[in-house]
């Protein structure tokens, strides 16, 4: 198993080369010119050619691509452009934001989507099969932004019952931390119900079909207990697959998320930094980015082995 | 709805308010109210040295935690702030400043005439107006640990205005070690002297940034008047909240969680109004500008004809209809120097026909650019999607063009990619373009030397290199004039060539009111292109 | 049996595949007839912004004075483009990289770390950056929500293959001298294209979602020609003001999207042996 863990690690290099070399290139060889954002409208031409070179712009890019990898293997990401405040700090900040959300947002997602799916596998076929997964798709066709401005509007604005926007770290008390935080995972969490809940009755149908839970049910052990017990446990695998792959995808969903409710993670973060061309923020991220999905994988692989027993790495 | 549903609702909605959930501006009004406000600025503060870049959210963070030498009142009349006795020569050539008592940087130490050249010399290597000014300095000697001395060429009318605009830069004051950094790399420390201190542990680049206020701060006697006057600081704290959406800031200023929202969107400002509590104010008058720039340098537009065929067909009152909305915000203006200024002078704006019905100036405008002998070659409007104003004006913009004639080609990109192909002198079709639009505020497009978007001196100018020799000749003219009459006499001339010569194609003017918790907050002052904090006192 | 009684049993057994497949046909008609019942998108007059339905604007105008209505079937055109096109370009490319992946393992090994790399990158700041960089056109857009998809088709088809691979029917083929090409294409392929077609409803819908998404970052088609996606977004602000400006292209939006989804879930049910068995 320790191999295993090792051999997955190493693994990591191999991606954030790819990511790298990627971003990198994708930066640096199409327009964009963060010097003439920096001097702002009223400069001249001249200080915007004065400042690019104060940042190293103009150098060769092979040159630049060497030293910012060089840098980058020895854990220095660089300093923003405009800032000035080191790439590692900004992403320190704004984790754990980003990751509360994202907890919160796969915990509603998971809770919802589960009850769903086994609720539809368990009567597949009927209306109630049709409804349940009708109702899942829903929360999934409306866009992000939409469902959460209307969320605000009801919930926070008319009725007053939760913030409006902003966020507030674990260390100032549980409470204020998960008020800012129901909202935006509820409006981001219904996206990913259709897809977890799809999957939960796909493969609880599968089990459901399997021999010895046709047995069960034949001795007239109780279905509830039963669909809990047996079928969920067998069903757990391909559902952490797409739960893990919804962790990915959350990253994603999570950028939108955070500009609707104003909080600072790491998705605005980067729109920020793209819009000014920010590169060290933009590569730096990305960077980090690989190493967090590389991590999440692994994670869920090791996961299968503790729920599967059939599942074994040697 | 059934009733028993309404009452689960009631009975949950009080269950919260008793644990504390919602309306949290309830709880907060039975103690003192906290001296504090949070403000949404209109953008991010991500570089914090206000000399290096000429962007408005350095401008307002220089206002907060610097100090200048001279500011405008609310009249736009330069006054002394840090200056405690001025005295000019005889002959004008040589100004002496003597600094009033009391000021200190934020690390305890005296302001001395050392830091004030230091900084001066930082700040005219990046402004426009400093700049001209300095090509006619002969020497910035130190006479004593309080005066310093400016000594000129030749008179120069307009030094003390330099010193005291708000258009960025502004010429706010450094310790010298500091301004000793090269102008053409940001500072890395900062320590001011101004009314407010900078949190640097607080600051979070994108999301949010402190003051607090700066109790050894000797203000002057005067009342407060534009950045000029007595700077009393009547809160603890301003916390600057960045809000990017601007849905999600009105809902916050509405939930009462900021207090003051400085660029609501004019569409959305009937809801703000709508709830009780919150005001809305115009804090800078003259607003801003807008202007489509033309391409000087390439087909069409090296033509007169097409210039002035592209001058005819763009509407204006349309921009300003879809861009701003509503009437009682903008205005049409045949002025390059923002109307209602003092320079806001008319002359030669008959060119524009804004009063005659669109179609016979369209008409007009097919005449001459027939004249002209386009071609049809398309031409490329740069077209800023992600910053309302700029998106909608483009869209007009490129209707009324292909109205006349003009094969337009819309090229969408973000505000940067803008920026970045702006720059690029190549024909359009190898990576440069025929128009782009921006905006500046109407303070600092009023005077016809500190806008460098005003010169005409061809491949050097500002983006869309017009180059007219009459219009230089007229803006030194201009700087030099001695008096206000004087220099309103060439700014009447100057509009009228520029007119003529369609030197770039204005779009109107505008006023965007900031909106904020009047049942909080008053004192607010006006001044144009910075928010100022001081005389502001939170009383709910 | 009858006909009529052959599609009322159809109609009865698979109705999701139904409702899906008949919406999506009403929709793409009124797109293509387009033309035919609606004026102008593009063109404007600033002094009828954001007014509210009437007898000259069935939905009303937008904050530019432009025909909400006509935009909004014009829209239908590039929105069902966008969906389409980029399931189109992923599932193809996503089963030829696939294909060639899990049969030749050489290839195996680099191609899965040039996805791992591209899955590593949160689909939407990749496409974000591309629009940045690349300006925004409906191309552009298209190739920025595509990229993301390849790396997931690559792995059903890949898994597929695998499993396929060593099936006797195919070893029986190789033995017989069968060439490469017609060997993926005539034996392996066919085991594919079941849960290709369900992965591509799936595609289809999330990318017309990921527009919308897009749009509201700023990365989005231009505003110029109406998407569902862009005409969202730039009208969320209206949200209190000039809601129709929101609601026109938002159900419509949900709609093709629930469809699709529709479609994808019914065709997933009968295609897939397992869970057809048990219903």
């Amino acid at each position: 198993m320790l191999s295993y863990i090792l051999r997955r690690l190493l693994g990591v290099i191999p991606v954030m080369v790819v990511v790298g070399v990627f971003v990198f290139s994708l930066l640096h060889l199409a327009p964009g010119d963060p010097a003439a954002i920096i001097a702002g409208d009223n400069a001249t031409e001249a200080n915007i050619a004065r400042i690019r070179a104060s940042l190293g712009l103009d150098r060769p890019l092979l040159e630049q691509f060497g030293k910012w990898a060089w840098a980058t293997v020895h854990g220095d990401l660089g300093v923003s452009m405009f800032s000035n405040v080191p790439v590692t700090e900004l992403v320190q900040q704004r984790m754990g934001p980003t990751f509360s959300l994202a907890f919160t947002t796969m915990a509603v997602a998971v809770v919802l989507a589960v009850t769903l799916g086994v609720l539809a596998a368990w009567k597949a076929g009927s209306l109630l099969d049709r409804a349940v997964m009708g109702l899942a798709v829903t929360g999934f066709s409306v866009p992000v932004f939409v469902v959460g401005y209307i969320m605000v509007y009801f919930i926070a604005l008319k009725w007053r019952w939760l913030p409006v926007q902003g966020y507030t770290p674990m260390s100032e008390g549980l409470w204020p931390w998960l008020r800012h935080l129901i909202l935006p995972s509820f409006a981001l969490g219904l996206a990913y119900v259709a897809l977890i809940a799809r999957i939960t009755r796909a493969s609880m149908l599968e089990v459901l079909a399997e021999d010895y839970i046709r047995t069960a049910s034949a001795k007239g052990v109780a279905t509830l207990p039963m669909l809990l017990r047996h079928a969920l446990k067998n069903a757990a695998v391909p559902i952490i697959t797409v739960v893990g792959i919804g962790v990915a995808l959350l990253i994603s969903g999570v950028v939108i998320t955070e500009s609707v409710f104003n909080i600072p993670g790491i998705g605005r973060l980067v729109v920020d930094a793209i819009s000014r061309r920010d590169y060290p923020i933009i590569q730096g991220v990305m960077i980090i980015f690989a190493a967090i999905y590389v991590l999440i994988n692994l994670v869920i692989d090791i996961s299968y082995s503790f729920i599967d027993p059939r599942i074994r790495y040697s | 709805m059934t009733s028993s549903r309404r009452s689960i609702l009631k009975a949950g909605a009080a269950a919260a308010a008793l644990t504390g959930i919602g309306a949290p501006h309830v709880a907060r009004a039975q103690q003192k109210p906290p001296r504090q406000v949070r403000m949404v600025p209109h953008g991010d503060l991500n570089v914090l040295d206000p000399i290096w870049t000429t962007q408005n959210m350095a401008a307002y963070h220089g206002a907060m935690m610097y100090d200048t030498l001279f500011g405008i009142d609310a009249n736009f009349n330069p006054q002394p702030q840090m200056v405690g006795k001025t005295d000019i020569s005889a002959d004008r050539k040589t100004y002496t400043f003597e600094l009033r008592p009391g000021l200190k940087w934020h690390d305890g130490t005296d302001v001395t005439a050392r830091d004030c050249v230091a900084s001066i010399r930082r700040w005219q290597a990046k402004d426009g107006a400093g700049q001209h000014l300095f090509e006619r300095v002969a020497d910035t000697p130190v006479v004593d640990a309080k005066t310093f001395r400016i000594v000129l060429k030749e008179p120069y009318g307009l030094l003390i205005d330099a010193l005291a605009k708000t258009s960025t830069p502004l010429c706010v004051m450094m310790k010298a070690e500091i301004a000793a950094t090269d102008p053409n790399t940001q500072i890395t420390k900062h320590i001011g002297s101004g009314p407010f201190k900078f949190i640097e542990s607080e600051y979070r680049p994108g999301s949010r940034v402190v003051y607090e206020r700066n109790p050894d701060y000797v203000p002057r006697s005067e009342p407060a008047s534009g950045i000029a006057g007595g700077k009393r600081v009547l809160l603890d704290k301003v916390i600057w909240d960045i809000i990017p959406d601007a849905q999600t800031a009105a809902s916050a200023l509405m939930a009462g969680e900021v207090d003051f929202f400085e660029l609501p969107p004019i569409d959305i400002l009937p809801t703000l109004t709508a709830t009780p509590g919150i005001k809305t104010e115009v804090f800078s008058k003259l607003g801003n500008v807008g202007q489509v720039r033309l391409n000087h340098l390439h087909p069409p537009f090296n033509n007169l004809a097409a210039r002035k065929a592209a001058q005819l067909a763009i509407s204006q009152e349309d921009i300003q209809r879809a861009a701003i909305g509503n009437p009682q915000y903008y205005q049409t203006c045949g002025s390059h120097f923002a109307c209602g200024s003092a320079m806001g002078v008319e002359d030669g704006s008959e060119a524009l026909m804004l009063k005659a019905p669109m179609a016979e100036r369209q008409a007009k405008a097919r005449e001459l650019l027939k004249q002209s002998g386009y071609d049809g070659k398309p031409i490329v409007l740069l077209h800023a999607t992600n910053i309302h104003i700029m998106n909608q004006t483009m869209l007009v913009v490129a209707q009324n063009l292909r109205q006349v004639g003009f094969n337009v080609q819309l090229a969408s990109t973000d505000w940067g990619a803008v920026v970045t192909r702006r720059s690029n002198q190549n024909p359009p079709e190898q990576g440069g373009w025929n128009v782009f639009y921006t905006y500046s505020g109407g303070n600092a497009t009023s005077s016809p030397i500190s806008l460098f978007a005003h010169a005409a001196i061809g491949k050097k100018a500002w983006f869309g290199w017009p180059e007219n020799a009459d219009i230089e000749k007229m803006r030194t003219e201009w700087a030099y004039a001695t008096n206000l009459d004087a220099r309103k006499g060439v700014a009447r001339r100057l509009n009228k060539t520029m007119m003529d010569y369609v030197h770039d194609v204005k779009t109107g003017q505008w006023v965007q009111p900031a909106a904020y918790r009047g049942d909080r907050l008053r004192g607010l002052i006006q001044v144009p292109e910075v928010i100022p904090w001081w005389n502001v006192e939170r009383y709910a | 049996m009858s006909d009529r009684g052959k599609i009322g049993d159809f109609i009865r057994r698979n109705p999701t595949i139904v409702v899906g497949a008949t919406l999506l046909v009403l929709i793409t008609l009124a797109a293509l007839l387009a033309p035919y019942i609606a004026r102008d998108p593009i063109a404007f007059e600033p002094i009828n912004r954001l007014r509210g339905p009437s007898a000259d604007f069935w939905l009303g105008t937008d904050s530019l004075g432009r025909d909400v209505y006509a935009r909004m079937i014009y829209g239908a055109r590039i929105s069902l483009l966008v969906g389409l096109l980029v399931a189109l370009i992923s599932i193809i490319s996503g089963a030829v990289i696939g294909l060639l992946a899990g049969y030749f393992s050489k290839v195996d090994a680099v191609v899965m770390r040039l996805m791992d790399g591209i899955m590593a990158i949160p689909s939407i700041l990749l496409a974000i950056a591309l629009v940045a960089l690349l300006g925004s056109s409906v191309k552009v857009v298209i190739i920025a929500i595509a990229i993301p998809e390849i790396p997931r088709v690559t792995r059903l088809v890949r898994a597929v293959v695998l499993s396929v691979r060593d099936l006797p029917f195919v070893e029986a083929a190789r033995s017989n001298g069968t060439r490469v090409t017609k060997l993926l294409r005539r034996h392996i392929l066919p085991s594919t294209v079941a849960p290709l077609i369900v992965q591509a409803t799936y595609i289809c819908a999330s990318a017309i979602l990921t527009e919308a998404g897009l749009s509201f970052l700023g990365a989005g088609t231009p505003p110029e020609f109406p998407t569902w996606g862009n005409m969202i977004a730039s009208s969320r602000l209206y949200l209190q003001i000039a809601p129709w400006t929101i609601f026109a292209p938002g159900i419509c939006l949900a709609l093709v999207v629930l469809a699709v989804n529709l479609l994808g879930d019914g065709l997933r049910d009968r295609l897939d042996p397992r869970i057809s068995r048990r219903m």
